[in-house]
Protein backbone atom coordinates (compact mmCIF):
# COMPACT_ATOMS: atom_id res chain seq x y z
CA UNK A 1 0.00 0.00 0.00
CA UNK A 2 1.30 3.44 -0.92
CA UNK A 3 1.86 6.05 1.74
CA UNK A 4 0.50 9.58 1.30
CA UNK A 5 4.06 10.79 0.78
CA UNK A 6 4.62 8.29 -2.03
CA UNK A 7 1.41 9.41 -3.67
CA UNK A 8 2.40 13.04 -3.25
CA UNK A 9 5.84 12.44 -4.75
CA UNK A 10 4.37 10.57 -7.68
CA UNK A 11 1.78 13.25 -8.41
CA UNK A 12 4.39 15.98 -8.11
CA UNK A 13 6.47 14.30 -10.81
CA UNK A 14 3.63 13.79 -13.28
CA UNK A 15 1.20 16.63 -12.66
CA UNK A 16 2.78 19.17 -15.01
CA UNK A 17 3.09 16.78 -17.91
CA UNK A 18 -0.40 15.50 -17.21
CA UNK A 19 -1.74 19.03 -17.34
CA UNK A 20 -0.03 19.93 -20.59
CA UNK A 21 -0.89 16.59 -22.14
CA UNK A 22 -4.55 17.17 -21.25
CA UNK A 23 -4.42 20.76 -22.42
CA UNK A 24 -3.16 19.63 -25.84
CA UNK A 25 -6.06 17.20 -26.04
CA UNK A 26 -8.90 19.42 -24.83
CA UNK A 27 -7.44 22.80 -25.86
CA UNK A 28 -8.75 24.45 -22.72
CA UNK A 29 -6.45 25.07 -19.76
CA UNK A 30 -9.26 25.34 -17.20
CA UNK A 31 -10.87 22.11 -18.37
CA UNK A 32 -7.44 20.46 -18.39
CA UNK A 33 -6.87 21.47 -14.77
CA UNK A 34 -10.29 20.09 -13.81
CA UNK A 35 -9.55 16.81 -15.57
CA UNK A 36 -6.16 16.41 -13.92
CA UNK A 37 -7.71 17.20 -10.53
CA UNK A 38 -10.41 14.55 -11.11
CA UNK A 39 -7.81 12.02 -12.17
CA UNK A 40 -5.69 12.67 -9.07
CA UNK A 41 -8.69 12.26 -6.79
CA UNK A 42 -9.82 9.06 -8.53
CA UNK A 43 -6.33 7.62 -8.16
CA UNK A 44 -6.38 8.33 -4.42
CA UNK A 45 -9.96 7.09 -3.97
CA UNK A 46 -9.85 3.89 -5.95
CA UNK A 47 -6.23 2.86 -6.13
CA UNK A 48 -4.67 4.33 -3.00
CA UNK A 49 -4.14 0.81 -1.69
CA UNK A 50 -1.99 -0.18 -4.68
CA UNK A 51 1.81 -0.12 -4.60
CA UNK A 52 3.40 3.07 -5.97
CA UNK A 53 4.97 1.17 -8.86
CA UNK A 54 1.52 0.74 -10.36
CA UNK A 55 0.68 4.44 -10.15
CA UNK A 56 2.04 5.56 -13.55
CA UNK A 57 -0.07 3.08 -15.52
CA UNK A 58 -3.16 3.58 -13.38
CA UNK A 59 -2.92 7.35 -13.45
CA UNK A 60 -2.50 7.47 -17.21
CA UNK A 61 -5.45 5.16 -17.70
CA UNK A 62 -7.61 7.27 -15.38
CA UNK A 63 -6.46 10.44 -17.12
CA UNK A 64 -7.30 9.08 -20.56
CA UNK A 65 -10.72 7.90 -19.38
CA UNK A 66 -11.45 11.23 -17.72
CA UNK A 67 -10.53 12.98 -20.96
CA UNK A 68 -12.92 10.71 -22.86
CA UNK A 69 -15.67 11.53 -20.35
CA UNK A 70 -14.95 15.21 -20.95
CA UNK A 71 -15.27 14.73 -24.70
CA UNK A 72 -18.57 12.91 -24.29
CA UNK A 73 -19.97 15.67 -22.08
CA UNK A 74 -18.63 18.28 -24.46
CA UNK A 75 -20.29 16.56 -27.38
CA UNK A 76 -23.67 16.56 -25.66
CA UNK A 77 -23.22 20.18 -24.56
CA UNK A 78 -22.25 21.25 -28.08
CA UNK A 79 -25.30 19.53 -29.47
CA UNK A 80 -27.58 21.45 -27.11
CA UNK A 81 -25.68 24.69 -27.66
CA UNK A 82 -25.97 24.39 -31.43
CA UNK A 83 -29.65 23.57 -31.09
CA UNK A 84 -30.29 26.55 -28.82
CA UNK A 85 -28.11 28.93 -30.86
CA UNK A 86 -30.10 28.08 -33.94
CA UNK A 87 -33.02 29.80 -32.22
CA UNK A 88 -31.01 32.80 -31.02
CA UNK A 89 -28.50 35.33 -32.35
CA UNK A 90 -24.72 35.28 -32.36
CA UNK A 91 -22.99 35.16 -29.02
CA UNK A 92 -19.81 37.10 -28.43
CA UNK A 93 -18.42 34.28 -26.26
CA UNK A 94 -18.59 31.83 -29.10
CA UNK A 95 -15.87 33.58 -31.04
CA UNK A 96 -12.65 31.73 -31.61
CA UNK A 97 -10.04 31.88 -28.91
CA UNK A 98 -7.24 34.30 -29.51
CA UNK A 99 -3.98 32.31 -29.45
CA UNK A 100 -2.09 35.42 -28.31
CA UNK A 101 -3.92 35.22 -24.99
CA UNK A 102 -2.32 31.89 -24.18
CA UNK A 103 1.24 32.77 -25.09
CA UNK A 104 3.40 32.46 -22.05
CA UNK A 105 6.40 34.73 -22.18
CA UNK A 106 7.39 34.29 -18.57
CA UNK A 107 10.72 32.55 -19.25
CA UNK A 108 13.44 34.63 -17.71
CA UNK A 109 16.35 32.26 -18.13
CA UNK A 110 18.01 33.43 -21.34
CA UNK A 111 18.39 36.37 -23.61
CA UNK A 112 15.20 37.75 -25.12
CA UNK A 113 16.04 36.55 -28.64
CA UNK A 114 16.68 33.00 -27.43
CA UNK A 115 13.56 33.08 -25.28
CA UNK A 116 11.54 34.22 -28.25
CA UNK A 117 12.96 31.53 -30.51
CA UNK A 118 12.34 28.85 -27.89
CA UNK A 119 8.81 30.04 -27.20
CA UNK A 120 8.08 30.05 -30.90
CA UNK A 121 9.44 26.54 -31.25
CA UNK A 122 7.43 25.29 -28.32
CA UNK A 123 4.28 26.92 -29.61
CA UNK A 124 4.80 25.40 -33.02
CA UNK A 125 5.28 22.00 -31.44
CA UNK A 126 2.21 22.47 -29.26
CA UNK A 127 0.08 23.50 -32.22
CA UNK A 128 1.39 20.57 -34.22
CA UNK A 129 0.54 18.26 -31.32
CA UNK A 130 -2.95 19.72 -31.03
CA UNK A 131 -3.51 19.13 -34.72
CA UNK A 132 -2.67 15.44 -34.46
CA UNK A 133 -5.54 12.94 -34.45
CA UNK A 134 -6.44 12.03 -30.88
CA UNK A 135 -5.16 8.45 -31.00
CA UNK A 136 -1.86 9.47 -32.54
CA UNK A 137 -1.38 12.19 -29.95
CA UNK A 138 -2.25 9.77 -27.16
CA UNK A 139 0.22 7.20 -28.46
CA UNK A 140 2.97 9.78 -28.92
CA UNK A 141 2.52 11.28 -25.48
CA UNK A 142 2.38 7.96 -23.66
CA UNK A 143 5.16 6.29 -25.59
CA UNK A 144 7.64 9.12 -25.92
CA UNK A 145 6.76 11.75 -23.34
CA UNK A 146 5.69 9.46 -20.52
CA UNK A 147 8.37 7.00 -21.67
CA UNK A 148 6.14 3.96 -21.40
CA UNK A 149 6.96 0.84 -23.36
CA UNK A 150 4.83 -0.35 -26.24
CA UNK A 151 2.98 -2.95 -24.17
CA UNK A 152 2.05 -0.45 -21.43
CA UNK A 153 0.92 2.09 -23.99
CA UNK A 154 -1.17 -0.55 -25.73
CA UNK A 155 -2.80 -1.55 -22.46
CA UNK A 156 -3.74 2.02 -21.59
CA UNK A 157 -5.02 2.73 -25.09
CA UNK A 158 -6.85 -0.58 -25.28
CA UNK A 159 -5.28 -1.63 -28.57
CA UNK A 160 -2.58 -3.95 -29.89
CA UNK A 161 1.17 -3.35 -29.79
CA UNK A 162 1.18 -3.05 -33.56
CA UNK A 163 -1.43 -0.30 -33.45
CA UNK A 164 0.67 1.63 -30.95
CA UNK A 165 3.72 1.42 -33.20
CA UNK A 166 1.66 2.55 -36.16
CA UNK A 167 0.12 5.47 -34.25
CA UNK A 168 3.52 6.53 -32.92
CA UNK A 169 5.16 6.34 -36.31
CA UNK A 170 2.40 8.33 -37.95
CA UNK A 171 2.45 10.88 -35.14
CA UNK A 172 6.20 11.47 -35.43
CA UNK A 173 5.91 11.58 -39.18
CA UNK A 174 3.11 14.14 -39.03
CA UNK A 175 4.86 16.24 -36.39
CA UNK A 176 8.13 16.29 -38.31
CA UNK A 177 6.46 17.25 -41.54
CA UNK A 178 4.34 19.90 -39.85
CA UNK A 179 7.37 21.42 -38.16
CA UNK A 180 9.31 21.27 -41.38
CA UNK A 181 6.46 23.04 -43.12
CA UNK A 182 6.45 25.71 -40.42
CA UNK A 183 10.10 26.47 -40.92
CA UNK A 184 12.04 24.05 -38.83
CA UNK A 185 15.40 25.60 -39.75
CA UNK A 186 14.45 28.93 -38.16
CA UNK A 187 13.60 27.35 -34.85
CA UNK A 188 16.62 25.25 -34.10
CA UNK A 189 14.74 21.97 -33.93
CA UNK A 190 16.56 20.53 -36.87
CA UNK A 191 19.88 21.16 -35.17
CA UNK A 192 18.54 19.59 -32.02
CA UNK A 193 17.63 16.53 -34.01
CA UNK A 194 20.74 16.25 -36.07
CA UNK A 195 23.10 17.00 -33.22
CA UNK A 196 22.01 13.65 -31.80
CA UNK A 197 23.24 11.74 -34.80
CA UNK B 1 29.63 34.13 -45.18
CA UNK B 2 29.04 32.18 -41.98
CA UNK B 3 25.36 33.11 -42.00
CA UNK B 4 25.11 31.87 -45.55
CA UNK B 5 26.79 28.62 -44.51
CA UNK B 6 24.40 28.19 -41.57
CA UNK B 7 21.44 28.72 -43.81
CA UNK B 8 22.77 26.18 -46.24
CA UNK B 9 23.28 23.68 -43.42
CA UNK B 10 19.77 24.21 -42.07
CA UNK B 11 18.35 23.88 -45.52
CA UNK B 12 20.19 20.60 -45.86
CA UNK B 13 18.83 19.51 -42.50
CA UNK B 14 15.29 20.10 -43.69
CA UNK B 15 15.94 18.25 -46.85
CA UNK B 16 17.34 15.39 -44.82
CA UNK B 17 14.00 14.85 -43.13
CA UNK B 18 12.22 12.83 -45.72
CA UNK B 19 9.79 9.96 -45.51
CA UNK B 20 12.49 7.29 -45.55
CA UNK B 21 14.33 8.90 -42.69
CA UNK B 22 11.24 9.18 -40.50
CA UNK B 23 10.44 5.57 -41.27
CA UNK B 24 13.71 4.61 -39.63
CA UNK B 25 12.89 3.66 -36.02
CA UNK B 26 16.10 5.18 -34.68
CA UNK B 27 15.45 8.46 -36.45
CA UNK B 28 11.84 8.38 -35.35
CA UNK B 29 12.95 7.99 -31.72
CA UNK B 30 15.42 10.85 -32.11
CA UNK B 31 12.83 13.20 -33.56
CA UNK B 32 10.40 12.21 -30.80
CA UNK B 33 13.10 12.77 -28.19
CA UNK B 34 13.84 16.25 -29.56
CA UNK B 35 10.18 17.16 -29.47
CA UNK B 36 9.69 15.84 -25.94
CA UNK B 37 12.78 17.78 -24.80
CA UNK B 38 11.02 20.96 -25.87
CA UNK B 39 7.82 19.82 -24.20
CA UNK B 40 9.66 19.04 -20.97
CA UNK B 41 11.17 22.48 -21.07
CA UNK B 42 7.70 23.88 -21.54
CA UNK B 43 6.24 22.20 -18.47
CA UNK B 44 8.84 23.84 -16.28
CA UNK B 45 7.28 27.21 -17.02
CA UNK B 46 3.63 26.96 -16.12
CA UNK B 47 1.67 29.97 -15.01
CA UNK B 48 1.64 30.54 -11.23
CA UNK B 49 -2.13 30.01 -11.01
CA UNK B 50 -1.77 26.72 -12.84
CA UNK B 51 0.98 25.66 -10.47
CA UNK B 52 -1.20 26.56 -7.50
CA UNK B 53 -4.18 24.70 -8.87
CA UNK B 54 -2.13 21.56 -9.51
CA UNK B 55 -0.60 21.77 -6.06
CA UNK B 56 -4.04 22.15 -4.46
CA UNK B 57 -5.37 19.17 -6.43
CA UNK B 58 -2.40 17.07 -5.36
CA UNK B 59 -2.82 18.05 -1.72
CA UNK B 60 -6.54 17.21 -1.84
CA UNK B 61 -5.79 13.75 -3.23
CA UNK B 62 -3.03 13.12 -0.69
CA UNK B 63 -5.22 14.33 2.20
CA UNK B 64 -7.98 12.02 1.05
CA UNK B 65 -5.61 9.04 1.01
CA UNK B 66 -4.23 9.95 4.45
CA UNK B 67 -7.77 10.18 5.83
CA UNK B 68 -8.73 6.83 4.30
CA UNK B 69 -5.66 5.18 5.72
CA UNK B 70 -6.31 6.68 9.15
CA UNK B 71 -9.85 5.29 9.12
CA UNK B 72 -8.57 1.91 7.97
CA UNK B 73 -5.96 1.92 10.71
CA UNK B 74 -8.56 2.80 13.37
CA UNK B 75 -10.84 0.01 12.18
CA UNK B 76 -7.94 -2.45 12.32
CA UNK B 77 -7.04 -1.32 15.84
CA UNK B 78 -10.59 -1.93 17.03
CA UNK B 79 -10.60 -5.33 15.38
CA UNK B 80 -7.22 -6.07 16.98
CA UNK B 81 -8.56 -5.21 20.47
CA UNK B 82 -11.52 -7.46 19.80
CA UNK B 83 -9.16 -10.31 19.14
CA UNK B 84 -7.20 -9.61 22.31
CA UNK B 85 -10.41 -9.55 24.37
CA UNK B 86 -11.47 -12.75 22.75
CA UNK B 87 -8.10 -14.25 23.58
CA UNK B 88 -8.44 -13.22 27.22
CA UNK B 89 -12.08 -14.14 27.41
CA UNK B 90 -11.88 -17.32 25.40
CA UNK B 91 -14.06 -19.26 27.80
CA UNK B 92 -16.74 -16.60 27.70
CA UNK B 93 -16.50 -16.53 23.97
CA UNK B 94 -16.68 -20.29 23.73
CA UNK B 95 -19.65 -20.38 26.05
CA UNK B 96 -21.38 -17.82 23.90
CA UNK B 97 -20.66 -19.90 20.84
CA UNK B 98 -21.86 -23.06 22.56
CA UNK B 99 -24.94 -21.31 23.82
CA UNK B 100 -25.75 -20.19 20.33
CA UNK B 101 -25.38 -23.72 18.98
CA UNK B 102 -27.39 -25.19 21.82
CA UNK B 103 -30.21 -22.67 21.34
CA UNK B 104 -30.47 -23.54 17.68
CA UNK B 105 -30.49 -27.27 18.40
CA UNK B 106 -33.10 -26.84 21.14
CA UNK B 107 -35.36 -24.83 18.84
CA UNK B 108 -35.04 -27.52 16.20
CA UNK B 109 -35.92 -30.27 18.68
CA UNK B 110 -38.95 -28.33 19.94
CA UNK B 111 -40.18 -27.87 16.40
CA UNK B 112 -39.76 -31.56 15.60
CA UNK B 113 -41.51 -32.66 18.82
CA UNK B 114 -44.37 -30.26 18.14
CA UNK B 115 -44.73 -31.59 14.62
CA UNK B 116 -44.81 -35.21 15.68
CA UNK B 117 -47.18 -34.42 18.59
CA UNK B 118 -49.62 -32.71 16.25
CA UNK B 119 -49.37 -35.60 13.82
CA UNK B 120 -49.90 -38.12 16.60
CA UNK B 121 -52.84 -36.23 18.10
CA UNK B 122 -54.50 -35.95 14.71
CA UNK B 123 -54.04 -39.69 14.03
CA UNK B 124 -55.51 -40.68 17.42
CA UNK B 125 -58.41 -38.30 16.96
CA UNK B 126 -59.24 -39.80 13.54
CA UNK B 127 -59.02 -43.29 14.97
CA UNK B 128 -61.43 -42.43 17.78
CA UNK B 129 -63.88 -40.86 15.33
CA UNK B 130 -63.88 -43.89 13.05
CA UNK B 131 -64.35 -46.25 16.04
CA UNK B 132 -67.30 -44.19 17.27
CA UNK B 133 -68.84 -44.20 13.78
CA UNK B 134 -68.58 -47.95 13.44
CA UNK B 135 -69.98 -48.62 16.87
CA UNK B 136 -72.87 -46.18 16.41
CA UNK B 137 -73.91 -47.38 12.94
CA UNK B 138 -76.71 -49.84 12.21
CA UNK B 139 -74.45 -52.26 10.46
CA UNK B 140 -72.19 -54.52 12.46
CA UNK B 141 -68.48 -53.84 11.89
CA UNK B 142 -68.03 -57.34 10.42
CA UNK B 143 -70.24 -56.32 7.48
CA UNK B 144 -67.54 -53.90 6.26
CA UNK B 145 -64.99 -56.71 6.20
CA UNK B 146 -67.27 -59.03 4.19
CA UNK B 147 -66.43 -58.91 0.48
CA UNK B 148 -69.89 -60.11 -0.52
CA UNK B 149 -71.51 -57.25 1.36
CA UNK B 150 -70.48 -54.60 -1.24
CA UNK B 151 -71.84 -56.78 -4.04
CA UNK B 152 -75.09 -57.25 -2.13
CA UNK B 153 -75.46 -53.45 -1.65
CA UNK B 154 -74.86 -52.78 -5.37
CA UNK B 155 -77.39 -55.50 -6.42
CA UNK B 156 -80.01 -53.99 -4.14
Amino acid sequence: MATPKELSDFLATVERRAFKQTAYAVRDDHAALDIVQDAMMKLAEKYGDRPPTEFPMLFQRILQNTMRDFWRRQKVRNMWTSLLSSFGGNDADSEDRDPLETIDVGDDSDEPSIQLARNQTIQLIEHALEKLPARQREAFVLRYWEEMDVAETAEIMGCSDGSVKTHCSRAVHALALELKKQGLDKLGLSNAIFDRK
Amino acid sequence: MNMHKDNMTNQNDINLIDDDMISDPVMEAQIAQSITDFLNNRVQHLKPEQEQRLSAARNAAVDYLAEQQAQYSTANRIAGHGNVLHWFGQHVGNNIEQHRFASTALLLVVMLVTFFAVQQFGFNNNLENSDAFLLASDLPPEAYADKGFDAWIESN
